[in-house]
């Protein structure tokens, strides 16, 4: 089991070393000073990088857990992947930030900022939080169907979502 | 999971025979040094014991707090067999403080808990100079649940599944305020009303200013025995029947499996199993409230009445007229008499605790229950710190 502990990170390591995204570990951590760039995490934000959203998947009996985390919490397996997910799921938590922390483009003053937390389709529980684009905040609804989009922020990728437009409706 | 509670030795065993605090403001100058100094010097002196006795400090782990071994020197106390400086909300520290006596590890130990208003939760301390060094340590962004603002989002959630409006929560703020009135340790004493409630500005909604509590200075402290001991000393003994952490895994506040399982339902599991009392008998109800959205989960997940209901249930077991009053449940058992933490001051639940005393002994003056012998303490949250104790009169 050690093996696959080390297999696991010698292949985070390698992405690092100048696979996808192209950044030394030291230069990932540089690019997103603006969260918490760890061991356990690095894999996660590099996929920013190229627009993918990667959540931890266990090799061996197929759970996802989110966030990122270097063992499988329903098997023990250390064979866990930082693997693409489609990014589409359903709004399961709302709120609407009427102040909160700065950040570029959330400007309070000019209408509650909404915060979601949402239930992805690949797994029963399996949760990614961020903001919804691309419609206004009070449109917004818990059980509200959305998918993965990405916008700048700090001068890197940040995953957030956008509602799924109803098949027939042109998006606005 | 162990709460069968086949074997609980320390059940009544442990004592908490002496209490100090320095009341709550939204204002103050003072260190938070000087304050858990004073508070620990009344609590030491409330039991009738002296620094010679205290053998056992535990401090809990709040920003800008003063830790066990600094408050240790500042009492001038020459040695101690146990310290420690717990995670905040309260009954880390009390559970800490019993099982260290309960051991033989200590005969008498100090708990203290000091509240600072910090740079970063109140703009008057924002501009005080001397707090300038104190610093958060955590990534501010708008996109994430993680510590407080779980609680908004699972306030919404919790709205949503039950199709109710936001009435549970101005009933639980309005109590609060109400009851403070008769605290004189309380931050916030001047009336609030259900129009008060819902005129506040929200801050994450669907919480607004007054589902929060109150950063504010002070401190309380804790001085505990053991039973024996507790007989001979001063005031009437208050037991902790039992005391319990609870805690589900995933517990990150955005991958909590559901409103209906969490660390508060291990609580009260825990409680149950351990305990020789539960509902019928309680006679004070001390639910945390860091945010409305606690109390309520404690409401239901306690028992009270089932979930998505607690609205409806403090409807029917209001007091007052139709704009403001209180809690009495089956007029009787008040909630949160001291004014909790939304009105009293953010405790982190020390003000729970040491209200169950009071009100245990006696001393509560005009918020006293007659002949109050057991008091329900449900403190923290749904994530990282839910707890409870079960407070006795010997």
């Amino acid at each position: 089991m050690a093996g696959g502990a080390a297999g696991a990170a010698g292949a985070a390591g390698a992405a690092g070393a100048g696979g996808a995204g192209g950044l030394s570990d030291g230069e990932l951590v540089e690019r997103f000073s603006h969260v918490t760039v760890d061991r356990d995490t690095a894999a996660f934000y590099r996929g920013w990088l190229h627009h993918e959203l990667l959540l931890n998947y266990c090799d061996d009996c197929g759970h996802w857990a989110h966030p990122p985390r270097p063992m499988c919490p329903a098997c023990w397996s250390t064979k866990v992947t930082a693997r693409p997910v489609s990014g589409r799921g359903t709004v399961h938590l709302l709120m609407l930030l009427h102040q909160g922390p700065a950040a570029p483009d959330v400007d309070y003053l000019a209408g509650p900022y909404p915060v979601v937390t949402v239930e992805l389709d690949e797994q029963v529980g399996l949760r990614f939080t961020s903001t919804v684009t691309g419609c206004p905040a009070a449109e917004i609804a818990i059980g509200m169907p959305v998918e993965l989009h990405w916008i700048d922020r700090h001068g890197a990728p940040f995953p957030v979502f956008r509602p799924i437009p109803e098949p027939g409706v042109t998006p606005s | 999971m162990s709460t069968k509670g086949t074997r609980y030795p320390i059940k009544d065993q442990v004592a908490i025979v002496g209490i100090g605090s320095t009341g709550f403001s939204r204002r103050g100058d003072r260190s938070s040094q000087a304050m858990a100094l004073d508070a620990s010097v009344a609590a030491i002196r409330d039991a009738g014991l002296t620094r010679d006795d205290i053998d056992g400090i535990v401090a809990t782990g709040e920003p800008g707090a003063v830790g066990a071994h600094q408050l240790a020197s500042g009492l001038g106390i020459a040695e101690l067999t146990h310290h420690s400086k717990p995670a905040p909300v309260v009954m880390f520290s009390i559970l800490d403080a019993m099982h260290a006596v309960f051991s033989g590890l200590c005969e008498n130990v100090l708990v203290c808990s000091s509240m600072l208003r910090l740079p970063w939760s109140s703009q008057s301390a924002a501009n005080d100079p001397f707090r300038r060094h104190l610093r958060s340590g955590v990534t501010a962004m708008p996109e994430t649940v993680a510590n407080a603002p779980a609680y908004a989002a699972w306030a919404g959630r919790y709205l949503h599944e039950h199709g109710v409006s936001r009435e549970a929560f101005a009933r639980v703020a309005v109590n609060c305020r109400t009851n403070a009135f008769d605290n004189p340790l309380a931050a916030m004493r001047s009336p609030m009303t259900f129009g008060d409630y819902h005129a506040a500005r929200m801050i994450r909604e669907p919480l607004c200013m007054l589902d929060m509590d109150l950063p504010v200075d002070g401190a309380d402290a804790f001085v505990l025995t053991t039973a024996e001991r507790a007989r001979t000393l001063a005031h009437p003994p208050v037991l902790i029947h039992v005391a319990t952490s609870g805690l589900v895994g995933p517990n990150d506040e955005d991958q909590l499996g559901s409103l209906a399982q969490h660390g508060q339902h291990v609580v009260v599991k825990s409680l149950k199993a351990r305990s020789d009392i539960w509902l019928d008998d309680v006679d004070v109800y001390l639910p945390y409230d860091g945010f409305t959205i606690i109390t309520v989960g404690w409401i239901e997940n306690t028992g009270w009445c089932p979930p998505g209901e607690a609205g409806r249930f403090l409807a029917e077991h209001w007091v007052g007229d139709g704009d403001a009053g209180r809690v009495l449940i089956n007029g009787r058992i008040p909630m949160n008499p001291h004014g909790g933490s939304l009105s009293e001051g953010g405790t982190r639940g020390t003000g729970h605790v040491r209200e169950a005393v009071v009100q245990l002994r006696g001393d509560a003056g005009v918020r006293q229950v007659p002949g109050a012998r057991t008091a329900l303490i449900t403190s923290g949250g749904f994530f990282f710190n839910s707890q409870g104790a079960i407070l006795r009169r010997a």
